[in-house]
């Protein structure tokens, strides 16, 4: 993926389509193992990123290096040009119709190869890309949710711990309710007794204040019934007496 | 009518809520309501009833042997204390929670033990562009696709593609 940036720049774009679909396989058999029963080399090893070098888009590198120590730099165009002239020269290839077409047509090819070849790969790669970049978030959704999981898992083991307060609660309640009912019942016993010994004293009290207003009523009334018709003419002129001297001292009072 | 003492436990009432699933909220309420309830009522009991004054009901009933007879039985009385039959129930009740919590908490953590398992798997899958369709259908098993109930390309229904 990297190499995408390079890829824009580098003229070996082209050969490495245009070698890729000539001499593929050949290639691709140096560096990849076949699947025979069991994988000899799991995971298969990534893909080159560019195909083997060529020159003139037709002859790999390998060639001219392997020719080099022997011939030299020019060793191999030599051979090339000396080659064709004798097969030329001798009509063991015959110019026909056919070498014209020929030559159009791969002319036409390698023109476009190396004009837009660089960008058909890049669009073929973004595809690639965007299938990769879609699984690569399936994994990460799916690494994600199973941390979540561990996750929750933990929590709830940690709230284990505190399930005894549930308990606590319960026992402490029940321990408050006995010892709320024990208190009102030593209450309740000392209001009734308290109660009993209030009563007794107040109904004393109530007694004795009817006796004695009973008493007082029958001393009023015995005195009454005590004063015979006589003494109550005697106290009755005393009395008129008594006023007229009052009456006299009060007449004689404002005067002054 | 000796004095007990009352021995409460103190209650994070933070974590109380905590354990509480969704469903007995109401329940958690009523226990807490109920907790707080107590809790007022026994601060407005004293701890012993106010002593009665003997000496004032003696000099003052007129009934001879009354107050003493009432002294001596009101002495002598003792309010049974009453007796607890429940935390028991609630005692036997947590053992089982903590054997089910136990039970639980082994469960989980073969759960968990699963769960790294397939942690560690996924995260030590090859890069996708190393890939081949049978190792993205080792790795993720609803991507392979099913050549039996689809014998024809694309071996899936038309709607997926």
């Amino acid at each position: 993926m990297l190499s995408r940036v390079v890829l824009s720049a580098a003229a070996a774009a082209a050969p490495c389509l245009k070698n890729a679909a000539v001499l593929g396989p050949g290639v691709v058999q140096a560096t990849r193992v076949f699947h025979t029963g069991q994988p000899r080399l799991a995971p298969v090893p990534p893909l080159p990123e560019y195909g083997g070098k060529v020159r003139l888009g037709l002859i790999p590198e390998e060639f001219f290096q392997f020719l080099y120590p022997k011939t030299g730099v020019t060793g191999p165009y030599v051979l090339g040009t000396g080659l064709s002239l004798y097969f030329l020269s001798k009509e063991i290839y015959v110019i026909t119709p056919e070498t014209f077409s020929t030559i159009t047509v791969v002319g036409l090819i390698v023109y476009v190869i190396k004009k837009y070849g660089a960008s058909i790969g890049e669009f073929l790669d973004k595809l690639n890309e965007e299938k990769i970049a879609q699984l690569e978030e399936v994994k990460q959704a799916t690494i994600k949710q199973i941390q979540d999981a561990i996750d929750m898992e933990k929590a709830q083991q940690a709230l284990v711990q505190k399930r005894h307060y549930l308990f606590d609660v319960q026992r402490n309640n029940i321990a408050l309710a006995l010892e709320v009912t024990y208190r009102e019942r030593l209450h309740r016993a000392y209001k009734e007794v308290k109660n009993r010994l209030d009563y007794h004293i107040s109904v004393q009290n109530m007694m004795r204040r009817k006796e004695q207003e009973h008493m007082i009523d029958w001393v009023e009334k015995h005195v009454v019934q005590s004063i015979s018709a006589q003494q109550e003419k005697e106290t009755i002129a005393k009395c008129i007496s008594d006023l007229k001297l009052l009456a006299k001292k009060a007449q004689a009072q404002p005067v002054m | 009518m000796a004095g007990r003492k009352l021995a409460l436990k103190t209650i994070d009432w933070v974590s109380f809520v905590e354990i509480i699933p969704r469903n007995q909220k109401a329940i958690a309420n009523s226990l807490k309501s109920w907790n707080e309830t107590l809790h007022t009522r026994l601060a407005n009991l004293s701890e012993k009833p106010p002593a009665i004054d003997w000496a004032y009901y003696k000099a003052n009933v007129a009934k001879a042997g009354l107050v003493d007879d009432f002294e001596k039985k009101y002495n002598a009385l003792k309010i049974p204390v009453p007796e607890d039959k429940y935390t028991a129930l609630v005692d036997s009740e947590e053992k089982e929670d903590v054997k089910n919590c136990a039970a639980f908490v082994s469960e989980s953590q073969v759960r968990i033990q699963e769960y790294e398992k397939q942690l560690e798997k996924m995260k030590n899958i090859i890069p996708f562009d190393q890939m081949t369709i049978d190792d993205l259908n080792e790795i993720f098993p609803e991507t392979k696709l099913d050549k039996k109930k689809y014998p024809y390309w694309p071996h899936q229904p038309i709607e997926n593609l």
